[in-house]
């Protein structure tokens, strides 16, 4: 009876299992062998980039971002590529496609975007990179210009061919969806991204106001890295690609769906965790058009005004940090960073007296704050004084 | 910073990479400081830096950095200020590693004020990731002493590695002198 009753449960579970679970890149393989071995090693970047704690973990956000990919393309593509749309914690304004399907999104181009259409505009090209087997083209196209290591790195296993076929397939395939495409690949991947975003009805006018957003960023830090819309072809090119297709679906483009309110709602946390990042990275004139940006949609928030304090702080204007951290405390009384952050303003400007105050507040919030220690320093100086 | 540390670790794959034995007291070519090495480790001098390690730089090393506070960093555009306290500094380098996308899961286990012989410091303890899921653990010590930053860091595998030579570490920074005006 007890073994009826397992096998029950267990026969249960697995219907149960079988119902719910959505198909998963695991489960659709592609029958090509090349492909196979561009899969595999997607997978074995997937892991390294899952594990690295660069990964921005938000399942609501997640639903989000993989539904509009799913208002993009139709369910047989779907089926074929199961697309998975994933964040990473990133200031610098990228995107990358997979060829298995998954797609990472840095936060910092989410946290520059303005609406769902712009979103689905930069969706809509990495899936085409997916849909379109890029990778692959990618890859084949470099056997052919090197048909002999090519053949030899994929046929032989001797410990240094294996590192030639990781390097090989490192970098037209798996690694190319960072690194960009050919021209032609990525004016391919606009083309049919346009053709989804509007098929899916969104405004198709956002997508030529995001190129604005990376060419302002490329101009500002003078970009060189890989970047989704910087390289291959040009910036320049891209927007003529964008123009060229609003000019043909003239029309058509002004009655598009921008979810505004939607998208924000959603993806406001994004903008205050990306300028926390790009704080650290020290773009500073960055991480404050972020926090402006985010305290216009949620102007009671402590820890954004302590981040903009900080943004002064840290580039020495300290009259305009003492008042973003005064009202980060006036919002918030018991959060103990801006009391921290005046209390060394003070310190350094000589004012030991009133650095001690703040300084006996933080530990008295935060008895256990990382940097105890330094702070106890500082109090034991303001004391002998 | 870390990806330096590869190129540098890269170079010493290679045939010619000068190593040397090390042991006593050492003097810098710049002539800013000074130090004792441990007997039985190996030494490469690149550029401004000085590199040991005992049994290999993948299993553990002891990098010596010598640097000017305005030269810019790889990962942050924050750069160090010669007014900054130890404790800003210290956020700076924690910017800067944190910032490499080369350093996977990096966590900061300690972030405290160090006195280096006389000079105003800091001590960071922090474990990072490679590609291959192997932590490491890294003691970093840093301290401004006038235009020029010295960082002594202790970076070994977490497992048995790190344990077995801190005390090589300790002595190392121990006898570590800065021949510059003192801070503090």
């Amino acid at each position: 009876m007890k073994h009826w009753l397992i096998a029950g449960m267990t026969f249960t579970a697995i219907a149960l299992w079988s119902t719910t679970m959505t198909a998963s890149p695991a489960d659709i393989w592609p029958s090509d062998g090349e492909e196979q071995r561009l899969w595999l090693r997607a997978q074995e970047e997937e892991r390294v980039i899952n594990e690295s704690g660069l990964l921005y973990e938000d399942p609501q956000l997640e639903a989000y971002l993989n539904e509009v990919a799913r208002k993009l393309q139709p369910p047989d593509v779907l089926r074929s590529v199961p697309i998975k749309i994933l964040v990473l914690k990133d200031p610098h304004l990228n995107a990358f496609a997979f060829p298995n399907g998954v797609i990472y999104v840095h936060t910092g181009i989410l946290a520059r975007m303005e609406n769902e259409a712009q979103l689905a505009t930069l969706l809509g090209h990495e899936m085409t990179h997916c849909t379109h087997k890029h990778a692959l083209k990618a890859f084949r196209k470099l056997k052919n210009l090197h048909p002999v290591s090519t053949f030899d790195a994929c046929t032989q296993d001797t410990p240094g061919r294996s590192r030639d076929l990781v390097t090989l397939l490192g970098s037209t395939g798996a690694l190319a969806a960072i690194t960009g495409y050919t021209r032609e690949l990525e004016t391919e991947a606009d083309q049919v991204g346009f053709q989804l975003v509007l098929r899916a009805g969104y405004d198709v006018k956002e997508g030529a106001k995001l190129f604005e957003h990376l060419k302002e960023e490329i101009e500002i830090y003078k970009i060189k890295e890989p970047f989704v819309f910087g390289t291959h072809p040009k910036l320049k090119k891209r927007i003529e690609n964008c123009e060229h297709f609003l000019e043909s679906c003239e029309g058509e483009k002004g009655s598009g769906i921008k979810n505004r309110e939607v998208f924000l709602k959603k993806v406001h946390k994004v903008i205050l965790e990306n300028a926390h990042l790009d704080l650290k990275t020290g773009r500073f004139d960055m991480a404050q058009k972020g926090l402006e940006r985010y305290l216009a949609l949620e102007p009671q928030n402590a820890r954004a005004y302590y981040l903009l304090g900080e943004v002064f702080r840290q580039q020495g204007d300290q009259e305009r940090a003492k008042a973003f951290l005064g009202k980060a405390i006036a919002i918030d009384p018991a959060y103990p960073d801006p009391h921290k952050a005046i209390g060394l303003i003070y310190y350094k400007g000589g004012e030991r007296g009133r650095a001690r105050s703040y300084f006996e507040t933080c530990l008295a919030l935060s008895p256990n704050v990382p940097d105890r220690a330094y702070i106890e320093g500082y109090l034991a100086e303001c004391k002998e004084e | 910073m870390i990806k330096k540390c590869s190129c540098v670790l890269l170079l010493l794959m290679t045939a010619c990479a000068p190593w040397l034995p090390v042991g006593g007291p050492y003097e810098s070519p710049s002539h800013r400081f000074s130090v004792v090495l441990p007997e039985k480790w190996m030494k490469l001098r690149a550029e401004d830096d000085l590199l040991l390690s005992k049994d290999g730089p993948f299993l553990q090393y002891i990098l010596i950095q010598e640097r000017r506070i305005e030269k810019p960093f790889a990962h942050t555009r924050k750069t160090l200020q010669r007014d900054m306290l130890a404790q800003e500094a210290a956020q700076v380098i924690v910017d800067e590693i944190s910032s490499d996308r080369s350093v996977y899961d990096f966590q900061i286990i300690q972030n405290t004020p160090a006195r280096i012989n006389g000079h105003k410091g800091f001590q960071l303890v922090f474990t990072h990731k490679n590609r291959d899921g192997l932590v490491f653990k890294t003691r970093y010590c840093g301290i401004l002493a006038g235009d020029w930053f010295y960082a002594i860091r202790y970076n070994a595998a977490q497992r048995y590695y790190f344990d077995k030579d801190i005390g090589a570490f300790e002595s190392i920074l121990s006898s570590f002198e800065v021949w510059e005006e003192k801070t503090g």
